[in-house]
């Protein structure tokens, strides 16, 4: 076994709950407004389907072939060759999705708060935390999130009551105007962001006690969605209709806290408290990604490639985009369905060809 | 890598140093011959001053020699219960019994032990028996009468209580073990005897509590402490550095105490204790984080006060890593987090200082540092001296001469009290030195380079282990049952379990349900 590590089901779901809303909670408001108007708060509920599904359909090829990865369960489903093309195909779009996370990271911080700062000191310094953490392993990395999640869940308590005084509710009406369509609609992006739950395939072969990874997966994408859900709501009750006018409507609602005229303009600790958060997500796909070349070169140890994908990482990231503008258009307009592909057809198709064969020798 | 390719050169010489040292360590006989023995000790002890031989007549008959070391036995037992008793001669001379059954039968000491080799006599004779030796005899006795001067038993200096017993650990290890006997009277307490150390040969011992420990642990702790080869070992620190987890990171990670209250606890809770003579703070393994944010004296403090002080240190400890570097990145980065009034009043003061926030934070914190270790060093007399200098030099004129601001020296003077309220000296030290990083990143990068650094910190304490322990449980991995002991401090009456540390555990410590009331008194 490459990884020696054992984590158990609660660390996996601390370890899947910031990867997915870290980024979640900056985008998604502004995309789903953008389609769904008023309903946006409903939306992630109808996309945390694609996420209990990803779940399952990653549970399930686990249990066809436990003790293994999507990397290595691909081999002996297609066969060897096909295998590694799909293998391939899956993690080059995780180290390029981490790219753009990594460099979504940057833009934030530097558009918002170091604006003189070189983008590349943002991003190689995080990726350079990253790779320690994935160096350090499984292990480390589900003890350090389980150290943050509090921290990371704290933060989001700590926005959501400080702005219920500026709220106002009746941005929300008309519930459901136009019928579901609207909502459904802004579903579609965000239910990308669930499908990212397939990462747990990554987890599961390394849970301690095997039969809790379902429950504890559906705790994880349940959580995402209440999260999304308030996070999704509080912007359309504080912004209405101009929610999707903002890059980052989330965040921006931070700075209408103030409390006393003493703690206010508090979004630097709101960005230095969801670093943590990035911090994590960059590490589950930077893992994913070490990890999974690993097993696809069949190598006996997965540190040495560590810093060399770090460094790749760092490098997708400055040249996959020239701009934030192109970043926001590729991730509303060309990713999902990139990611579409990846996340959910693959390995969809997958366990059906896993189950035929299963069928067929029996 | 380079070092896979050193590493079995390293092992080769390894075995090389260890079987040469077998070899010197040749077990030699007793000579029947005394005259022999005896000049076989003299050259081995040659130039000894202290060595003392004695030849005398057993009843008058036998020769034998009486050897010890000057200073380390008790002379006036050894003349009245030894030689005294063996050189009489009675009316009724048993010529025929045994020479050992006579001299079992004359010396009036409790504890004689047969002696065989060379070697066993040095042994002996350096750890303060006197030997016996006969001529005709191929074995000699050894007479346990050790004793030496040592300091009496006192409050320890570094961990001082308001409540709870008084005495620390001493520098002599019976008086050490004896102390932990009074406390733990079962027989289930054991304590495994070791030397280490070519030359200083020091004792070393392993205690344990039978039944609550983990035996695979003691075997791992026996193990490391075997694999030290050194010439000597001077206190438990040295040993200490031999048996860690990670050499390389700041943070401790065996915790040393000089309380003998404090080692029961832990050997309770099913830790081991490394007492090494000539040392008075014994090593306790395994522990975590928390152990060097706990003092003893939260166990015997009423639990709400003891829980509140708790948390008070956890704010200081974050205080004591974060406030300079926070307070740099505020100023050079965020200005707009703090309240105008307060940013006006604090861009005054800074108005004469020619330096930026990150220079003014780094040459009040290295001044600080500096006061603090010499007045570590200094007599008590120049003790004084120096505080006075830091007070009025660091903490007027520097300010009035418009060198630091004044908010800088309450930020450095807030920094240091809370250091200081870290129980553990081993684990302040660390935190007060990750410091100087933090501000760097602080400067560099604003709230995001701490944020990155505290990340950094964490991931490392992740990465830690202490004898298999993670350091950070049970926060990360999550111990339920363990938080009430850590986060807070519950109830006696509700810390039924014992922390789960490694592999098999005795689970409770005592039966549940005593939670005392006044009506459970009437029946």
């Amino acid at each position: 076994m490459l990884e020696k590590g054992k984590i158990s089901a609660l660390q996996m779901t601390v370890l899947l709950y910031p990867t997915i809303t870290a980024t979640a909670i900056l985008v998604l408001p502004a995309t789903t407004g953008n389609f769904a108007k008023q309903d946006m708060w409903l939306s992630p509920i109808w996309a945390s389907i694609f996420g209990y599904l990803s779940v399952f359909i990653a549970y399930l090829l686990h249990h066809y072939y436990p003790q293994k990865t999507l990397i290595q369960f691909s081999e002996k489903i297609v066969g060897v060759i096909p295998g590694k093309l799909i293998s391939f195909g899956f993690l080059f779009f995780l180290l390029h999705t981490n790219g753009l996370n990594l460099r979504d990271y940057g833009e934030f911080v530097i558009g918002n708060f170091l604006p003189k700062t070189p983008m590349i000191v943002i991003i190689l310094s995080m990726a350079f935390v990253c790779a320690i953490t994935v160096y350090g392993g499984l292990e480390v990395m589900a003890r350090a999130s389980q150290f943050f999640f509090p921290v990371f869940v704290v933060l989001f308590l700590f926005i959501i009551i400080l702005l219920v005084p500026v709220l106002n509710p009746e941005n929300i009406f008309p519930i459901l105007g136009e019928g579901l369509t609207p909502s459904l609609k802004g579903a579609l992006i965000p239910s990308q962001w669930f499908n990212e739950f397939i990462l747990i395939s990554f987890f599961l072969p390394y849970l301690n006690r095997n039969g809790k990874g379902l429950k504890w997966g559906i705790i994880a994408v349940t959580l995402v969605m209440i999260t999304l859900v308030i996070s999704n709501l509080f912007s359309l009750l504080l912004f209405g209709d101009l929610t999707p006018f903002f890059t980052y409507p989330f965040m921006d609602a931070a700075r209408y806290i103030s409390i006393a005229d003493f703690l206010q303009h508090v979004e630097s600790i709101i960005m230095a408290l969801w670093v943590t958060g990035m911090f994590i997500k960059i590490s589950v796909f930077y893992y994913a990604v070490v990890i999974g070349v690993a097993q696809w070169l069949d190598l006996t140890n997965y540190r040495p490639i560590v810093f060399p994908i770090g460094f790749l990482l760092v490098v997708v990231s400055i040249w996959s985009t020239p701009s934030l503008q192109k970043l926001i258009d590729f991730s509303g307009t060309t990713w999902p369905f990139y990611a579409f592909l990846f996340q959910m057809l693959i390995p969809i198709s997958l366990l059906f060809i896993a189950i035929i064969r299963k069928k067929r020798s029996k | 890598m380079a070092w896979n390719l050193l590493k079995p050169k390293k092992q080769k010489k390894k075995k090389k140093q260890t079987a040469t040292k077998q070899s010197k360590q040749g077990q030699n006989p007793l000579s029947t011959n005394l005259s022999d023995n005896k000049n076989q000790l003299r050259s081995i002890y040659q130039d000894c001053s202290d060595f003392i031989l004695r030849s005398f007549m057993i009843s008058g008959k036998h020769q034998a020699i009486l050897i010890y070391m000057d200073g380390l036995s008790n002379r006036e037992e050894i003349d009245d219960n030894v030689l005294s008793p063996l050189m009489v001669k009675t009316q009724e001379d048993q010529s025929d019994l045994q020479i050992d059954k006579l001299i079992k039968n004359r010396v009036s000491i409790s504890d004689v032990k047969e002696v065989k080799t060379i070697e066993d006599c040095i042994q002996l004779i350096s750890s303060g028996n006197p030997v016996v030796l006969v001529n005709n005899s191929k074995t000699g006795f050894s007479v346990g009468l050790p004793q030496w001067e040592k300091r009496s038993i006192e409050a320890p200096e570094a961990e001082k209580a308001i409540r709870g017993p008084r005495e620390g650990f001493v520098e002599t290890l019976a008086v050490n073990i004896s102390m932990l006997r009074r406390k733990i009277r079962s027989p289930k307490l054991k304590m495994q005897s070791m030397e280490i150390g070519r030359y200083t040969k020091t004792n070393v011992i392993i205690t344990y509590i039978d039944g609550v420990v983990d035996k695979t642990l003691v075997e791992e702790v026996e193990n490391r402490l075997k694999r030290i080869d050194i010439d000597g070992i001077l206190d438990s620190g040295v040993i200490e550095e031999f048996i860690e987890d990670n050499p390389y990171s700041p943070f401790p990670q065996i915790l040393e105490t000089e309380r003998p209250d404090t080692v029961t606890g832990n050997l309770l809770e099913g830790r081991i204790a490394i007492l090494v003579d000539g040392s008075p703070s014994a090593l306790i393994v395994p522990i975590t984080f928390y152990s060097f944010l706990q003092a003893n004296e939260d166990y015997y403090n009423r639990f709400l006060i003891a829980t509140a002080i708790r948390w008070l240190r956890f704010i200081l400890v974050i205080i004591s890593l974060l406030l300079p570097s926070l307070y740099v990145a505020l100023l050079t980065f965020h200005q707009e987090m703090i309240p105008t009034a307060l940013l006006i009043s604090m861009a005054s003061s800074r108005e004469q200082v020619p330096f930026p926030a990150i220079v003014e934070v780094l040459i009040m914190e290295i001044t600080f540092e500096a006061l603090r270790e010499a007045g570590l060093r200094l007599p008590k007399q120049i003790g004084s001296a120096v505080s006075i200098v830091g007070a009025l030099v660091i903490g007027e004129s520097a300010v009035s001469a418009g060198i630091v601001s004044a908010p800088m020296v309450i930020v450095v003077a807030i920094t240091g009290i809370a250091s200081f309220t870290i129980p553990r000296y081993s684990a302040a030290i660390a935190l007060r030195m990750l410091r100087f990083p933090l501000i760097f990143l602080g400067g560099m990068l604003g709230l995001l380079g701490i944020m990155l650094g505290i990340i950094m910190v964490i991931v490392h304490l992740s990465t830690l282990r202490s004898f298999g322990v993670p350091y950070l449980s049970p926060m990360a991995p999550m111990k339920y049952s363990e938080i009430k002991d850590t986060m807070m401090r519950a109830p006696w009456w509700k810390l039924n379990k014992r922390p789960h540390l490694t592999g098999e555990y005795n689970e409770y410590r005592q039966s549940s349900g005593q939670k005392p009331s006044p009506i459970r008194g009437k029946d």
